[in-house]
Order: C-alpha cells, then sequence, then structure tokens
C-alpha cells in the first residue's frame, strides 16, 4: 500500500470535494426555501393546494434520487431545446427531489407548533401570510433545526451520486486518480475517511441541537 | 336606538357530524360585559371563534359593527377592532413581551415602532407588569403572561374584547390578579364577551349571562336575575353543580 | 417539445427481458438484503444496549461508521477494494463466482442498512417506558428474559413503521448497485434509454415500479399496524 498517492494529488481531490459542497450547498439553500411553500400548501385549508403539494411530496418519496437525476438529465435538453452544464442538470434535479424531503420536515415542524398559535396570531388582524411568515415559519424552525441538520448530511452523501452523470465531484475525482494510478485502496478508503469524518461531525451536531431545543433562553 | 355591535342570525357550526352551534341568533350591545357560560361542548368557544371568524361557520350571519362577516373583504382589520384572550396565554415564544404587543399594530395598523412601544408600556403598565417588558414569555408566570395577553389584545384600541376561559389554565393564586384587569376594563366600557366558570366574576362584574348547552341558547338574563331566578331547569342545575364546587 | 411516445416498445425484446430482469434483480435484491439487514440490525441494536462498555462501543462505532459513509462509496469499497485486500487464492475464488455484482450489492446493501436499522431499534427500546423494565425484574426475570418476553414484542410492535420503511429504503438504494453492474431495474430504463433514446417510457417503467413498491408496502403496513396496534399505544387513529 502506498498512501503517497494521497498527498501527491491533494489539489485535486480538494478540488473534488468543494464541488460536492458547493453542489450540496446551493441544493440545501433552494430546496429548503421552495420546501417551506410547499409545506404551507400541504397544511393549507384548499383542497386545490393541499392535493397537488402532497402528490409531489410522495411521488418524489417514492423514487431513488439517481432516477429522478436521469430524469432530468434526459427531459431538461428536451423542454429546454439547449443541454445545460451538468454541474446545472443535477443541482435542480437534487433541489427538486430534496424539496420534498425538506418539506415534509418543514410540516411537521410547522404543526408542532400548533394551530392555536396560527389562530392567536389571526386574531389580532395578522394575515394569513403575516401569520406564516413572522409567528409559525420561526418557531418551526427552532423546532426543526435537528431534522434539518441530519437531512443537510444526507444531502452531502447524496452529491456521491453525481458520480454517475460524470460530475467532477470528490468521488469522481477520487476514482479518476485511482485508476490512473491504480491505487484503488489506498484513494477508496481515503475518500471514505474524509466522508466519515464531515458525515460524523454533522450528525454530532444534530445530536447537540436535539438535546438542548428544548432549554430556554 | 343604537345599533348592536354584534348581530348573530340563524349561525350554525359543524365538525364533521357534530353540530356545534345550532342555530343561534343572539344581539350584544356596546358597553356591556357579557359571560357566556355552560357545560364542555356547549358551543361557548365556538361562539367566540365565530365572531372574528377564526371558525367558519356553515350557515347563519354575523354582523359586527355594521360589517357583514360573511361578505367582507377586510377580515384583517375587522379582527384588528376585536381583542382575543385564549386560554393557554398563546403569546409568541420567540418574541419579547414588547415586542408580543408592538408586532400587530405595525404590520396591522401601520403605526410606526416609537409610537408602538409608547402605547405597549402604557397598556403593560396598566395590566401591571410594566417591568417584564423585555423578557421572553417562559420566563413570566401564568398570571403575568396572561396579562401580557391582555396587554396584546388591547394594543389595538379594539371595540370589543373576547375571552376564552381566560383563567382556566392558571394556578389559583394567580386567577384573581387576571380577573382584576378583567374587572377595570369593564368598568372602563369595554365591551366584553367572556367565556369562563368564573361564576363570582359573572355575579359581580358582568352586566348579563347567557347560558349554553349543546350548541343552543338556554337562557339570558341580566347577571342577578340569572343567579337569583334561573328560568330554565338546566341552568339551575348548572349554577348548583358549579357552586358546589366551591 | 417534439417527443413521440411509443409505449408498447417496453414490451418488445430486448427492451422487454431487459425489464424483466432488472424488475426481478431488484426485488431478490432488496427481500435478502432486508432480511440480512434486519438481523444484522437486531443484533448490533441489541449489542448497544449491553451491560458492557466494550460491546456498546462496538455496536456504537459499527453504527457510526455504516451510517456515515455514504451507501455508493461503501459499494466501490466492497467491489474495488475489499477483493485487494483478501489473499491471493480467497481473491481468485472470489471473482471467479458467478455474480460477483449482485452479491457486493447484496453485502454493501445489507451492511449499510444494518446501521439504520440498528438505530431505530435503540430508539425504538429506549422509547419504552423504564417502569416496564422495572417491573419485569421485580418478578425476578433476568436481563435475557425480560428482552425476550416484555421488551421486544412491545418495541415490535412500535417499530413495525420504521422496519418497513427500511425495505422501501433498501429497494430505492438498491438503485446505486447499478453502478457496481447489478441489473436491477433502473439501469436497465438506462439501457433502453441509450438503446432506443425513448426515455420517457422507459423512465416511467422504472418510476412506476418503485411507485407501485412503495404504495403497496404503505397500504400493507397500515393493515400490519392496525391488526398488531398495542391498544392505547398507537392505537388510536
Amino acid at each position: 500500500m502506498d498512501f503517497s498517492v494521497i498527498p501527491n494529488n491533494i489539489q485535486f481531490l480538494m478540488l473534488g470535494l468543494m464541488r460536492s459542497f458547493q453542489l450540496a450547498g446551493f441544493t440545501i439553500i433552494l430546496s429548503l426555501s421552495v420546501a417551506c411553500f410547499i409545506a404551507i400548501g400541504r397544511v393549507s385549508s384548499r383542497r386545490t393546494i393541499r392535493y397537488p403539494s402532497a402528490i409531489f411530496v410522495n411521488l418524489l418519496r417514492s423514487n431513488p434520487l439517481i432516477l429522478i437525476v436521469f430524469w432530468f438529465f434526459f427531459l431538461v435538453p428536451l423542454i429546454t431545446g439547449k443541454t445545460l452544464p451538468e454541474f446545472h442538470t443535477v443541482l435542480i434535479a437534487f433541489v427538486v427531489f430534496f424539496a420534498a424531503y425538506f418539506a415534509e420536515i418543514v410540516r411537521s415542524g410547522i404543526q408542532s407548533v400548533g394551530a392555536i398559535q396560527v389562530k392567536a396570531a389571526l386574531s389580532t388582524g395578522l394575515t394569513y401570510s403575516q401569520t406564516m411568515r413572522l409567528i409559525i415559519l420561526p418557531q418551526a424552525f427552532r423546532n426543526m433545526l435537528p431534522a434539518l441538520v441530519t437531512e443537510c448530511v444526507i444531502v452531502f452523501q447524496g452529491t456521491t451520486i453525481a458520480y454517475v452523470i460524470g460530475m467532477r465531484e470528490f468521488l469522481h475525482s477520487t476514482s479518476l486518480v485511482a485508476e490512473r494510478t491504480v491505487r484503488p485502496v489506498e484513494l477508496y478508503l481515503f475518500a471514505a475517511l474524509v466522508y466519515l469524518v464531515i458525515c460524523f461531525a454533522g450528525t454530532r451536531l444534530a445530536l447537540f441541537l436535539e438535546k438542548n431545543k428544548d432549554k430556554s433562553r | 336606538m343604537t345599533l348592536p355591535l354584534i348581530q348573530i342570525k340563524n349561525l350554525s357550526l359543524r365538525y364533521g357530524d357534530f353540530l356545534a352551534l345550532n342555530d343561534i341568533s343572539i344581539d350584544f350591545m356596546q358597553k356591556t360585559c357579557v359571560v357566556i357560560c355552560g357545560p364542555s361542548g356547549s358551543g361557548k368557544s365556538s361562539l367566540l371563534r365565530c365572531v372574528n371568524r377564526l371558525e367558519e361557520f356553515d350557515s347563519g350571519e354575523v354582523i359586527f359593527d355594521g360589517e357583514n362577516l360573511n361578505t367582507t373583504k377586510n377580515i384583517s382589520q375587522i379582527r384588528s377592532n376585536i381583542g382575543m384572550v385564549f386560554q393557554h396565554f398563546e403569546l409568541y415564544p420567540h418574541l419579547s413581551i414588547l415586542n408580543n404587543i408592538t408586532l400587530a399594530p405595525q404590520k396591522v395598523k401601520g403605526i410606526q415602532r416609537n409610537e408602538a412601544e409608547d402605547k405597549a408600556y402604557d397598556l403593560l403598565d396598566r395590566v401591571g407588569i410594566i417591568d417584564q417588558a423585555k423578557k421572553y414569555p417562559d420566563e413570566l408566570s401564568g398570571g403575568q403572561q396572561q396579562r401580557a395577553a391582555i396587554a396584546r389584545a388591547l394594543a389595538l384600541e379594539p371595540k370589543l374584547m373576547m375571552f376564552d376561559e381566560p383563567t382556566s389554565a392558571l394556578d389559583p393564586e394567580m386567577i384573581s390578579e387576571v380577573l382584576r384587569v378583567m374587572r377595570d376594563l369593564a368598568q372602563n366600557g369595554m365591551t366584553m364577551l367572556v367565556v369562563t366558570h368564573e361564576m363570582g366574576f359573572a355575579r359581580d362584574v358582568a352586566d348579563e349571562v347567557v347560558f349554553m348547552d349543546k350548541g343552543k341558547i338556554i337562557e339570558r338574563n341580566d347577571s342577578e336575575s340569572f343567579f337569583d331566578n334561573p328560568r330554565s331547569d338546566r341552568a339551575q342545575e348548572f349554577i348548583d353543580k358549579v357552586l358546589q364546587k366551591i | 417539445m417534439n417527443y413521440e411516445f411509443d409505449w408498447s416498445l417496453l414490451l418488445q425484446e430486448p427492451n422487454w427481458s431487459w425489464v424483466v430482469e432488472g424488475v426481478s434483480n431488484t426485488v431478490q435484491l432488496s427481500l435478502l438484503a432486508w432480511i440480512m439487514a434486519l438481523t444484522l440490525g437486531i443484533v448490533i441494536g441489541a449489542i448497544r444496549m449491553s451491560k458492557f462498555p466494550l460491546l456498546r462501543l462496538i455496536g456504537t462505532t459499527y453504527v457510526e461508521i455504516f451510517r456515515n459513509i455514504p451507501l455508493l462509496i461503501q459499494l466501490f469499497l466492497w467491489f474495488f477494494v475489499f477483493p485487494l485486500l483478501l489473499p491471493e487464492d480467497m481473491m481468485r475464488a472470489w471473482n471467479r463466482l458467478d455474480g460477483v455484482p449482485f452479491l457486493t450489492a447484496l453485502i454493501g446493501l445489507s451492511l449499510f442498512t444494518a446501521a439504520r436499522i440498528a438505530e431505530q431499534i435503540r430508539s425504538g427500546i429506549s422509547s419504552i417506558p423504564k417502569g416496564q423494565f422495572l417491573a419485569a425484574y421485580s418478578t425476578g426475570l433476568t436481563e435475557v428474559q425480560t428482552f425476550r418476553h416484555v421488551i421486544i414484542p412491545y418495541a415490535f410492535r412500535v417499530m413495525i413503521p420504521a422496519i418497513a420503511s427500511e425495505f422501501l429504503t433498501i429497494f430505492k438504494n438498491s438503485a446505486l448497485t447499478l453502478t457496481i453492474g447489478v441489473a436491477e431495474i433502473t439501469g436497465a430504463a438506462k439501457t433502453i434509454e441509450a438503446y432506443t433514446f425513448r426515455g420517457i417510457e422507459a423512465y416511467s417503467a422504472a418510476s412506476l415500479t418503485y411507485m407501485i413498491t412503495t404504495a403497496s408496502v404503505v397500504i400493507f403496513m397500515s393493515w400490519l399496524e392496525h391488526t398488531l396496534r398495542i391498544p392505547g399505544l398507537i392505537g388510536k387513529r
């Protein structure tokens, strides 16, 4: 075993890791934003909003991420008539997919605040959207922080799937170096270790947040 | 003759199969303090929530201050003229007491922050908790929280104050401080609808008592007559049971 | 958008045999991996509740390692790295086996999911009121007996939803095994798309498989939960 391949190629590998972080970061920000709307749709009293939201969530949660990625890779050029760079297409697929998962977390966060807080806010004359924005969502976020962090770790783990469509994220970079230097053992073990450390830190953070979320100010 | 502040005509409300309000018609005049009492499930809270359309009723009409709640386009503004106090206070836990009170005046009535805060301090002083202004709800006792909730409702200078079992969730020694605030309000001429089991308050402070059972109004009388001379058997039964507890 | 739909092509050869092979492999892989993961997961879950700190540490380490490394990397490790770490003759024997990708996928999926199941078991058991343990011990039952006759049956009913949802997770995760050469359904869809350029039909077939499976399991699960429920615990629906 020759672990020197790792420091020798570290720049290339770290570039890949950066890409993984970028994909994860953009996905989290965009899909969480979309998810808030979907979650509010899920709890809406109007059936015309509630049903499509539920269908969206259940549809996406029934499919593997990799299949959704394939779907978008096929549909995006078909619909837009041109080929977007891989990162963008993958990002769209990821955002749509994880929006469904984040939506469920936000929904349960909203429901944990309780309908009567909604009534209390409405009774002072606030509109429904003011109520959601100023009263319900801030409280919901505090409650769902541990679950959100856990889901973010899952997003980061999910970036490995971008390997399949040839995006130059961390796993792909690792496999390229592994092929070139014919040292798969060292490289894949290294990749595993990197993910292990990052995701372990993430799950510890989620655990910490879970323990401390009930502490009063 | 002045128009009633609240006119309710043939109001009905269903939850699935359960008929919470059964064809209720009643009017309430300004500057009266009305206690609504009755056994659990009689529809008292539902009635209150229909007055500011927090519950969507199935049939009938509610006219508040001349506006028909069914046809109005301005439900937000109407609600800001009605103050509501809840059994479990329902302060916003992530905001300080001061911000709890100034939120609606700023967002609904467009009042500037400074003005809203001055007003808020006044109200907090009136209900006796001015020193708690910067604290958060979970740092206050139940009685203090409920008084803060009353201040929050008063901040919009409402024409009507509705109380939905305001003292039911309080420890006994804190009930009187809240009732005192409510009594002051009534004596200063606020129109009040109060759902409560506090019969002492009903007898001493309220002008009228409305007794409800199974979604219908069984009896309505001025408070003295209600307690001394209930006209219906059910009301008599209820009074006996409640007074026995004390 | 210019697209001519042609759903019948799915029924034609060679597409149809790809579909059949894909579904068959996916189902077999998922069921086998689920059973293996359950078995291992229960063992590890039990170890984590043991009196002995060393056993607990082994259990926790297992869970943390297999939960925090992405599944795709675990599959790669088993496929590319594991054979190379074996002694020469074992490695040759391994490479000569029939269906190495399937076996590798089976091992990778089971071990990954076992960690998840172990975690759910731990949280399921810790949700049991401590009073149950105390009551059992006070009547003289040993730790093992308590677990066998009181705790496990109780926890089992509470964990049914989680266990069923793990099957669905495995079923969906099986899609990743296309990267190590398993002819499962997503891979079949991709192959059909590459062959016929009819992506919508191909991917719909794959999506349909997943969605029908998900719906069936969810329905079966609510029936099961309803039948086995402990009144008053998760009973009131």
